[in-house]
């Protein structure tokens, strides 16, 4: 599903911060890339999400076949790659249900299929909402906008749930929540994983993978994966911390 | 008059003297001559303003200089299927109560009258004048003599309406007033109006300006709120893409009444709306909102003066632009606060999105004080979309022309938000949305 080989990429200021990944990920994984703050973890995401101000110098990255980097953020969307965002962005003035359905249309305009109307969308979003036990105040609220941490997160997995994608990239979703809004979050992904679907947890913590059992780990730092292994590994950092890695690595 | 004029004139103005002399305005009462041929004087003493007065510093006339736009006489409106389209398009969906003005004169057939509760007089200014003189003449020579196109309108308007609201009267649904043009002969349409709200009365009205073709509109619309009244007015203008359109009210506010103004601006080459308020009366309210959304050459002005007179009042003010393409906006809002008037409120904010690299806006906020227990501040911004809002709605698969629509529509629904009564911020709401839909950037 995603193949990524020898990926470079810098900042605008020329500071390179990806420094030669290579990673592959089959649907029906589910894949947690940890590691120390700076080493490239947020910057991966924003590269395969197709965030502007960073710069690929070298490598490819491949994505059901298809050349990711060619394509625009908002086409990447459209054909399934999600990422959860670390800091959700506050949208002033855009009800949030309004965004959801303009999203879930550009996806069925993109594949050809008709748009939904508000009843069945209204359907569709309370049985989500019930099954993420998310109450349905979200829903009339603008996007994000004067959201708590949690709520914020939970309002990811709340979209994710809404725009099934077949690569979800989850960065940081786990980061400040408490131990209810982590389950939450668990427990969204949980329900998203299925054979044709891929998930990227990007976490600096082992907490999340005591919920969510992950098919490979992988520790990135100073923008390489230094080590992959199964989730044994994760414990092991947990428990030994980074600098083991460094040494090792 | 053409002939002998013994008054200082400025060459700019000499053709419209010339129109004077063979315009006709048979039926009026002889105040009222003499009212035109004062504020002809008026005109031609002032000439056009120049672009070194702050009020006109933003926009273009030349091209109005070059070549006058002369006044369109009075006349029966001629009612064409184009103009019932242009007036099902733009006008409330369910109108109560009804007034339509075609080329600057009143249209009874496309009008509803009917069914105005007692205390309520609404009609033509024309008819007004034969039947409510002191009505219409009262506050005519308070009114300020420095603006040479309400100096022009007071010597050419044909007609206009009439809103007087009886004390006590509490008008529940909206008093609705279409201007329509289809004039397309490069004239001038002069209108004149006046709404009266008596102590304790409540009204809301909604005035819209729509038309096809090249046509100049000057517009002067006063505003009398009694004491303790409430008047809720909401503006839209989306005159044709040839046209000019100049609006100007005059309001003046008794003690603790409350009026609430909402201007819409998103058609017409060049528009300027502006808005005076005297707070004269303790404790009154005044509301000033509104936006605009420019595309292509466009140019809109928005200006806004209010003067509290009297201790306690307050005032709100905030307004949005948008300008992409070429287009030019400006704000410029003043709130002047007299000595003695203490414990005034006031708060005014301007907010502005420039999209392309062509197109500006300018701001211009200002506070004039004069009294020392207040409570007064501004603010304003020029900017361009949030960046990171527009990349979270890409990366949930909406597209960029269409994020950006969304961006900009949230942008000024802020202000259309503000509208209190529903059906009017829905109509607003959506005349916006359909024009962001065909905004090319």
């Amino acid at each position: 599903m995603l193949e990524i080989n020898d990926l470079h990429a810098r900042l605008t200021d020329g500071r390179e911060i990806l420094r030669g990944i290579d990673l592959s990920v089959s649907a029906g994984e589910v894949h947690a890339i940890m590691g120390p703050n700076g080493s490239g973890k947020s910057t991966l995401a924003a590269v395969l999400a197709g965030r502007e101000g960073y710069e690929v110098s070298q490598g490819t990255v491949t994505y059901l076949g298809r050349d990711l980097l060619a394509m625009e953020a908002d086409e990447r969307a459209r054909e399934g790659l999600f990422l959860a965002f670390q800091y959700p962005v506050e949208i002033p003035g855009v009800n949030n249900m309004y965004f959801l359905r303009t999203a879930i249309n550009a996806q069925h305009r993109h594949r050809g299929e008709p748009e939904i109307d508000a009843g069945q969308f209204l359907r569709i979003v309370r049985a989500k909402l019930r099954d993420l036990d998310i109450g349905e105040d979200l829903l009339q609220r603008a996007v994000n906008v004067g959201f708590s941490g949690g709520e914020k997160k939970r309002n990811e997995i709340f979209q994710m749930a809404m725009l099934e994608p077949r690569l979800a990239i989850l960065d940081e979703t786990d980061s400040g929540l408490d131990i209810d809004a982590l389950k939450m979050v668990a427990r969204g992904v949980n329900q998203q994983r299925a054979p044709d679907r891929a998930i990227v947890m990007i976490t600096h913590y082992q907490r999340l993978l005591d919920y969510v059992e992950p098919d490979r780990v992988h520790v990135l730092q100073g923008g390489r994966i230094v080590q992959s292994g199964d989730k044994s590994l994760a414990l092991e950092l947990e428990r030994r911390g980074y600098g083991v890695v460094e040494d090792a690595a | 008059m053409s002939a002998v004029v013994d008054f200082p004139v400025k060459p700019e103005t000499r053709p419209y003297l010339e129109t004077f002399g063979r315009a006709r305005h048979k039926c009026d009462p002889d105040w009222l001559t003499g009212y035109r041929n004062r504020s002809l004087a008026r005109f031609a003493e002032l000439g056009f303003p120049s672009r070194r007065s702050e009020a006109w510093r933003y926009l273009d006339l030349h091209r109005l200089e070059q070549r006058p736009m002369l006044p369109v006489g009075s006349g029966t409106a001629v009612v064409t299927s184009a103009l019932r389209a242009q007036l099902a398009e733009i006008g409330l969906a369910e109108p109560a109560h009804r007034l339509v003005l075609v080329n600057g004169s009143f249209a009874p057939e496309l009008s509803r009258l009917n069914q105005l509760p007692s205390g309520v007089w609404l009609g033509p200014m024309a008819t007004a004048i034969a039947d409510r003189p002191d009505l219409v003449r009262a506050g005519l020579d308070t009114q300020p003599q420095d603006r040479p196109f309400a100096s022009l309108n007071a010597a050419f308007f044909a007609d206009g309406f009439v809103l007087d609201v009886a004390p006590g009267v509490a008008l529940e649904r909206p008093v609705e007033i279409v201007h329509l043009s289809d004039h397309d002969g490069g004239g001038s349409l002069h209108t004149r109006s006046l709404v009266v709200a008596g102590r304790d009365s409540r009204a809301t009205l909604v005035e819209i300006y729509a038309g096809v073709g090249e046509y100049w509109r000057n517009d002067l619309v006063e505003l009398r709120l009694g004491t303790g009244s409430e008047l809720a007015r909401v503006t839209l203008v989306e005159e044709g893409a040839e046209a000019l359109h100049f609006g100007e009210t005059l309001a003046t506010l008794d003690a603790a009444s409350r009026l609430s103004n909402f201007v819409l601006l998103l058609g017409g080459r060049t528009v300027r709306h502006e808005t005076t308020v005297r707070a004269e009366g303790e404790m009154s309210r005044c509301d000033l909102n509104g936006a605009f959304l420019l595309s292509g050459r466009q140019e809109a002005n928005i200006l806004t003066t209010v003067d509290h007179v009297a201790p306690g009042g307050e005032t709100r003010e905030i307004f949005k632009g948008v300008a992409t393409g070429r287009a030019h906006g400006a704000f410029q809002g003043r709130i002047t606060v007299r000595p003695g008037a203490q414990k005034v409120d006031a708060n005014q904010l301007s907010r502005n999105l420039v999209l392309s690299p062509r197109a500006a806006i300018d701001t211009k906020p200002e506070l004039e004080i004069y009294a020392d227990d207040v409570k007064c501040s501004h603010g304003a911004a020029v900017g361009d979309l949030d960046e990171a809002a527009l990349f979270y709605l890409r990366a949930r698969g909406i597209p960029r022309d269409e994020a950006r629509r969304m961006l900009i529509e949230a942008f000024a629904r802020e202000a259309v938000d503000l509208i209190e009564q529903a059906a009017l911020r829905k109509h607003l709401q959506s005349r916006l949305a359909r024009r962001l839909a065909t905004l090319e950037e």
